[in-house]
């Protein structure tokens, strides 16, 4: 069944977006995406969601909770364009309304195993006072009108933004066929630990 | 031809004086790389924190060089800029680092200085801002000229970056 030359190699993810920190705001809901480059397609799972809405615990734990799980494999002829997720967290303001509370965008771990990452969240910021006091009196704040931007690097450098909370996503890795493709990923001690064992 | 690929973000900066900073990066190569795709310079955004004094700027880097020798391995420059509240840019700090040369995955702390000028030139840049700024940026990267420079140490830079090698070792090398 397998080829003995293969062309593609698979990245399978499995992990959860496990929840966020965000020490002003409660209620929140994200919305994740996977950003990815024109080698690679995905062959099965979801590519976007959205979670549910969660409220902060009481007491000793002061952490908001989604436990979102995350499914999918991809494919793909080259390792550039690697996926990233673009995470997007959106709660209610004073009057009712829903605002962005952060994006945030990492790429998935390139090793196999078990990976966690902690995404730095942050809303684009108004232009001037009067902009900042209208929108939060309208409830219309200013967004980025396709959420895939934070995971590109171009256009940048005119926006201005404020960090605001983090977000924790875990991940575990399988990658298949990366090696008889040529690439070399695994770094070089748990190489070094695996020939001990087997000589 | 072996392939290089990085694959990561400028996470963020921290320990600067003030908070309202964006980078100008650049990666830099010797003559038998070629970049096959990928965007080998940028500017990332303005980031204001709001609660902790490390700036995130999450911008991704995706390159993938091919080469025909090791020498001129990859080197990333980073320029540390301040804006303030009326869009006037400072510099904050130059600095580089290499990309590692070794597969997996590498977190790596970059420190940053600044040119430091004369004692005249340190007064008014307490009061009005501004300061010395390097003519050339390849500096930042070679060790040529630096005797000449007298300079101050400023924040660090956070960078996540991944790295994949492709046919290194078909032609014998070790990493």
């Amino acid at each position: 069944m397998a080829t003995n030359n293969p062309s593609v190699f698979l990245v399978m993810i499995n992990g959860q977006i496990e929840g966020a920190n965000f020490p002003e705001y409660d209620d929140l809901y994200c919305k994740y995406c996977f950003v990815y480059g024109n080698d690679w397609a995905p062959t099965s799972g979801l590519e976007e969601g959205i979670s549910q809405i969660a409220c902060r615990g009481q007491g000793t734990q002061p952490a908001l909770v989604w436990n979102f799980p995350l499914e999918i494999t991809f494919k793909s002829t080259n390792p550039f364009g690697w996926p990233q997720i673009a995470v997007s967290v959106y709660g209610p303001d004073t009057f009712g309304n829903d605002v962005v509370r952060g994006y945030g965008a990492v790429h998935v771990p390139l090793t196999p195993g078990k990976h966690v990452r902690t995404v730095p969240m942050f809303v684009p910021e108004s232009t001037s006072r009067l902009q900042k006091f209208t929108s939060w009196l309208m409830g219309r704040r200013p967004e980025f009108t396709d959420p895939k931007v934070v995971a590109q690097g171009e256009g940048r450098e005119v926006t201005r933004v404020r960090s605001q909370g983090t977000v924790t996503i875990s991940f575990n890795i399988v990658t298949k066929d990366m090696k008889k493709l040529g690439y070399d990923a695994t770094p070089s001690e748990a190489l070094s630990a695996y020939t001990h064992l087997q000589g | 031809m072996a392939e290089l690929h990085i694959i990561g973000q400028i996470v963020g900066a921290s320990g600067f004086p003030r908070s309202s900073l964006f980078c100008k990066w650049g990666v830099h190569t010797g003559g038998a790389w070629h970049l096959l795709s990928g965007l080998r310079e940028g500017q990332t955004q303005v980031d204001c924190p709001q609660a902790s004094d490390t700036a995130f700027w999450s911008h991704p880097i995706d390159l993938h060089y091919a080469t025909k020798g090791l020498q001129g391995w990859p080197k990333l420059h980073l320029q540390v800029w301040h804006q303030d509240s009326f869009g006037r840019c400072e510099l904050f700090g130059y600095g580089y680092c290499h990309v590692p040369s070794s597969p997996g995955h590498h977190r790596l702390r970059c420190v940053t200085w600044r040119p430091l000028g004369s004692w005249q030139e340190q007064l008014a840049q307490m009061f009005v801002g501004g300061g010395p700024q390097l003519r050339s940026p390849d500096v930042i990267y070679t060790g040529a000229d630096r005797y000449r420079l007298h300079t101050v140490a400023m924040g660090t830079v956070e960078l996540e970056l991944g790295i994949i090698l492709r046919h290194f070792d078909k032609h014998g090398v070790e990493s």
